[in-house]
């Protein structure tokens, strides 16, 4: 039996994991150089999932209207029903009152033509991320089943070029966005954690909040963006098998005890939980412990 | 009064706080009407009822629209008065005296902006109508405006003469003599308006009340006046209550209290006392007395703002949380902090922390032990903080001390990077002192300059620092004698003024205490406390009198900044420079102008201090070293930037120097406590260092701020219980921890290192 990950909390299960990360237009060096870094970084986090298979990057010239469009219709033949797909827009972004529009070299692509893309897609599971001014133009357009949405804005009107596309790429990397420590990065951790630095950013600089990041869709929490620390090997041992299985299935117990919780009383909880908090501790450790033979044994 | 002399009080004018216009004023004829002046005569005469009956006769349907708002009004009608005034108006738009009295009411009615409006109306149509510019002088005093000198000037210099407006405007002048401590000025002024009053007939309440002010102001016990007003009109509030103005303006706000108080005994519908009292109850803590009499002031005015603003801040006390820490030793007081319940579990531990040593320090230096419980309170809004200094937004200053309440704005109420709470918790708690130790006798310049050299000297971020506006002031010789010091808060003449006065009284104490000693301080606020005036204090203390006292402090100042001042002018071109070479990385000319400036004055800590620069410049070029001592020297300096204080303390981990970085992180909570990364880092480099208690401290402000990753937070505390050997507590924290993130490795070696624990016991 092939046990690769360390870990831990479902995911989504499925075919791999595919991603279109488009870096806009920046206007001005500053803002270049930071497109530029959240681009890199999470690009690098969608490499250093598992199931990682096609992650694309389009910035200057080639982060076209047309280019983007073309990418997307590719990946309408590249991409199952099972697959995962990830489209991250960063950059600054415009709405009139009646269109928004995403910023990039030539002719900017405009909301519909995003969410039509993305519309058509076979996936079944997606994410899409738009740190963009102006991105909550689209939300009620971009929602759809089994799409889950993030915007860094909650209307049209919010126009200023936003702070969400940095402190967003950071969580990816930061540990602290980790709240569950299974070393994966959720989109939900991540917005959770943008979502609060934003927040602090304008509140502890005495300034008016002009961004107020949304997020849509049911699978946040289940989805993820980028793993923390080293991948473990791919290993072929039963007792390892057996270990791991162990310990997935003290985590559903675990899952199913705190679902439970409101019914026990507070000392009951307690000492069930502690019960099942050594047990999935030392099998933890068990595990550990058998990797090392391995490792030794190697 | 000569013209000359009146001009110079009217110079003054625009500066100074009145107190609350009366709903209806002694109106020294600017209403002629003979229905209505004989019910004001039973009125002004304290006979209350015979007035009311009197008004209320004049409400008729036959009766005159003009002659029903005054009636109205004086009825405490005032929407009813105003709907008369405008049918009047609409009747005969020219009767500009109606027209006046309309502005009258607006501005009883604390809208300003409506009655100035009228009184320009009727004063483009009649120049020289004389209430309309006593009206308007009068709203524009009330505002602090300059521009009131051009509606009084016309009165006061007899341009415009009339005995009646000329009372009126008299009185202003007084009033506002009074407040600037031109005894003499007002003495002639209220002399005047005495006979104008004896001569038309009118009422002379107010200048009564006036005089017993100024009885008050000279320590004159039992006013002859308050008797003489009494027997005028027994029921004239107006006695106690313009006292007690000039008791609030002087920071005895319970003396105000008790005058408050004696006014509306006597006079229980008088609205701006019972506001008066219940904006001083709360600057004494009385809460629910304050609320009592506030509502009152609102049942009677319900246009005032101050009332209306102060029941609101009351309502939002539900959002607060108090906090007592008791004594643990005797002769010490309770701590009781009222803080918003989203950051109190944040600030409180530094804020009783700082507040007991600070009574610590100060009780030594000062040979005062405080006697009631000191009440601190930090609101997240400075509106709010306004509110409740001064009833009204738009307050410029951080914080206020009333006596053993004090009240300033919180960490989050400000940028960390403008806004050191603990200095301003420090420069607050020594006005504590400075007030109680004299009874509240100490002139406002010595209570600033103890507090601002404290904050300097002994205040948890210590270090003399000037900001660049007063050298400029220094430089231009804008200090004021120190006999008129108190100017500079009160009266400023120039924009920047109370600043340098705050520095100016700063650098006196400094003078004082490193030319003549430490006792001298403690001497000189004796002597306050025994009642002497500042010339009399410097007499008895320095043996000198004010004119020599400025003499060496002048000496002084040259010795110490004279060379500096003199590079002013440069300093501020290379600052510029350094700043274009900032923008263009030329960082090796960066660090030679830095270090020049440095040269010239090595204190300067200010935000655009050059240490700021030079180490910036270092750490480009990765001379790390370097860069980290030009930060530790800003840091030592008072540097409080906390940006660069958190690198520092970075680069001092990186280091080696982990102590340091600890006392460079605890730096930061008095300037930014509510930074929840800043608890964590520190929390860990003093577990590292054995000093779990204090870890513990910072791990539960850290887990107050709710943090994103509250699983770390949980684990943090577990690790510092475990150090402590609370193992019980500990595992209670890492369930907590668990609970959220049953994966957490660290925390589960931790869970399986206490169950091992207890197997073995």
């Amino acid at each position: 039996m092939i046990i690769a990950a360390a870990l831990c909390a479902p995911a989504i299960a499925g075919a791999g994991a595919n991603a279109l990360v488009v870096e806009g237009l920046a206007g001005e060096p500053a803002y270049a150089e930071e497109f530029e870094r959240q681009a890199s970084t999470i690009d690098a986090a969608l490499r250093s999932l598992p199931d990682s298979e096609d992650v694309t990057v389009l910035r200057g010239d080639a982060a076209s209207r047309e280019s983007v469009l073309a990418k997307l219709g590719e990946l309408q033949d590249a991409l199952t029903e099972s697959d995962r797909f990830v489209l991250v827009l960063i950059g600054h972004g415009s709405y009139d009152d009646v269109e928004y529009k995403f910023n990039l070299p030539g002719p900017d692509v405009t909301g519909e033509e995003i969410v039509a893309a993305l519309d058509a897609l076979p996936a079944k599971s997606q994410v899409f991320i738009n740190t963009s001014s102006a991105s909550g133009a689209i939300a009620e357009l971009a929602v759809a089943d089994g799409r889950t949405v993030v915007l860094a804005t909650r209307s049209g009107v919010e126009r200023h070029a936003t702070r969400f596309g940095s402190f967003f790429a950071n969580a990816l990397t930061d540990d602290t966005a980790d709240i569950d420590k299974n070393e994966r990065i959720s989109v939900s951790e991540a917005f959770r954690y943008a979502e609060r630095q934003v927040a602090d950013f304008y509140e502890r600089n005495g300034q008016l909040a002009t961004e107020h990041p949304v997020i849509d869709g049911g699978q946040a929490g289940r989805f993820a963006l980028g793993r923390l620390g080293v991948a473990t090997p791919a290993v072929d041992d039963s007792s390892l098998a057996e270990l791991v299985a162990e310990r997935n299935g003290l985590n559903a117990e675990i899952d199913e005890l705190r679902r439970s919780r409101d019914a026990m009383s507070p000392d009951d909880y307690r000492s069930a939980l502690l019960e099942k908090m050594l047990e999935l501790a030392e099998v933890e450790d068990a595990i550990d412990a058998r990797r090392e033979e391995l490792d030794d044994g190697r | 009064m000569t013209a000359v002399r009146r001009c110079a009080a009217l110079l003054c004018l625009w500066v100074v706080a009145m107190a609350p216009a009366a709903a209806r004023d002694i109106h020294y004829g600017a209403v002629v009407d003979p229905a209505i002046l004989e019910c004001d005569r039973s009125h002004w005469r304290g006979d209350i009822e015979t007035s009311r009956l009197c008004y209320a006769n004049l409400l008729r349907d036959d009766v005159a629209a003009a002659t029903k708002a005054e009636a109205a009004w004086a009825l405490n009608n005032l929407q009813q008065s105003n709907e008369w005034f405008r049918a009047a108006l609409a009747e005969a738009p020219d009767d500009y005296r109606s027209k006046v009295r309309w502005g009258d009411l607006f501005a009883a009615s604390h809208q300003d902006a409506e009655a100035m409006n009228i009184y320009r109306e009727v004063l483009e149509k009649d120049p020289t109508n004389a209430f309309a510019l006593l009206g308007a002088a009068r709203v524009l005093v009330g505002s602090f405006e300059e521009a009131a000198n051009n509606y009084l000037e016309p009165l006061m210099m007899g341009a415009v003469p009339d005995n009646g407006a000329m009372i009126g405007a008299l009185l202003l002048v007084a009033q506002v003599s009074l407040e600037g401590g031109n005894y003499d000025e007002a003495d002639e002024a209220l002399d005047q308006a005495a006979q104008l009053i004896e001569d038309e007939g009118w009422p002379p309440l107010e200048v009564y009340a006036l005089r017993a002010a100024q009885d008050l102001l000279n320590n004159t016990d039992g006013s002859r006046w308050t008797e003489q007003a009494i027997a005028y009109n027994p029921r004239f509030g107006g006695i106690y209550a313009t006292p007690a103005h000039f008791y609030v303006i002087t920071r005895r706000y319970r003396d105000a209290i008790d005058l408050y108080q004696k006014a509306v005994d006597i006079e229980p519908e008088l609205a701006s006392a019972h506001e008066n009292m219940g904006i001083n109850l709360l600057r004494d803590n009385q809460v629910t007395r304050a609320r009592m009499h506030l509502e009152r002031a609102y049942q009677l005015d319900p246009f005032s703002p101050r009332s209306v603003n102060s029941l609101r801040l009351l309502d939002s006390f539900s959002n607060f949380r108090l906090i007592e820490d008791r004594p643990t030793l005797d002769g010490d007081v309770p701590i009781i902090l009222r803080l918003h319940k989203d950051e109190a579990d944040v600030i409180a531990p530094y804020a009783i922390e700082l507040t007991r040593d600070s009574i610590e320090v100060f009780t030594e230096r000062y040979g005062f032990a405080l006697r009631e419980p000191v009440i601190i309170e930090m609101y997240p809004d400075h509106d709010d903080f306004a509110v409740r200094t001064a009833g009204m937004p738009g307050l410029g200053i951080l914080g206020a001390a009333f006596g053993y309440l004090l009240a300033m704005d919180s960490p989050s109420g400000r940028p960390p990077q403008e806004f050191q709470w603990g200095s301003v918790l420090w420069h607050e708690l020594a006005h504590v002192f400075t007030l109680n130790a004299t009874d509240h006798l100490v002139p406002r310049w010595y209570s600033e300059g103890i507090s601002v050299f404290e904050e300097w000297r002994s205040g948890p971020n210590p270090g003399v620092r000037i900001p660049m506006s007063v050298y400029n002031a220094m430089r231009e010789d804008r200090f004021l004698p120190v006999s008129e010091l108190d100017n500079g808060f009160m009266r400023p003449s120039f924009p920047e003024q109370v600043i340098v006065s705050y520095m100016q009284a700063g650098l006196v104490c400094d003078f004082i205490d490193r030319e003549h000693g430490e006792h001298k301080l403690r001497e000189l606020l004796d002597a306050f406390g025994d009642g002497l005036d500042t010339e009399q204090a410097l007499g008895a203390v320095f043996g000198m009198d004010p004119g020599e006292f400025d003499d060496e402090f002048d000496a002084f100042v040259a010795a110490e900044f004279g060379e500096f001042l003199e590079q002013l002018d440069h300093w501020a071109h290379t600052q510029a420079e350094i700043s274009a070479r900032l923008d263009s990385g030329d960082w090796e000319t960066v660090i030679d102008l830095a270090n020049e400036l440095l040269g010239i004055m090595p204190h300067y800590t200010e935000p655009d201090s050059p240490y700021l620069a030079v180490a910036r410049a270092y750490n480009e070029l990765d001379q790390r070293d370097a860069a980290l001592e030009a930060l530790e020297e800003f840091w030592r300096g008072g540097g409080y930037d906390p940006a660069a204080l958190n690198r520092l303390a970075d680069w001092l981990v990186e280091d080696g120097q982990p102590d340091m970085a600890i006392e460079v992180l605890q730096s930061i909570n008095l300037v930014d406590p509510l930074d929840a990364d800043l608890h964590g880092r520190l929390g860990d480099l003093l577990l590292e260092a054995d000093r779990g208690a204090e870890a513990l401290q910072e791990y539960e402000v850290a887990l107050a701020l709710r943090p994103h990753d509250m699983a770390t937070a949980w684990y943090r505390l577990a690790s510092a219980q475990h150090a402590l050997g609370n193992d019980q507590q500990s595992q209670d924290y890492l369930l907590q921890a668990l609970d959220i993130a049953p994966n957490f490795r660290p925390a589960q070696r931790l869970l399986l290192k206490l169950a091992s624990g207890a197997d073995e016991t």
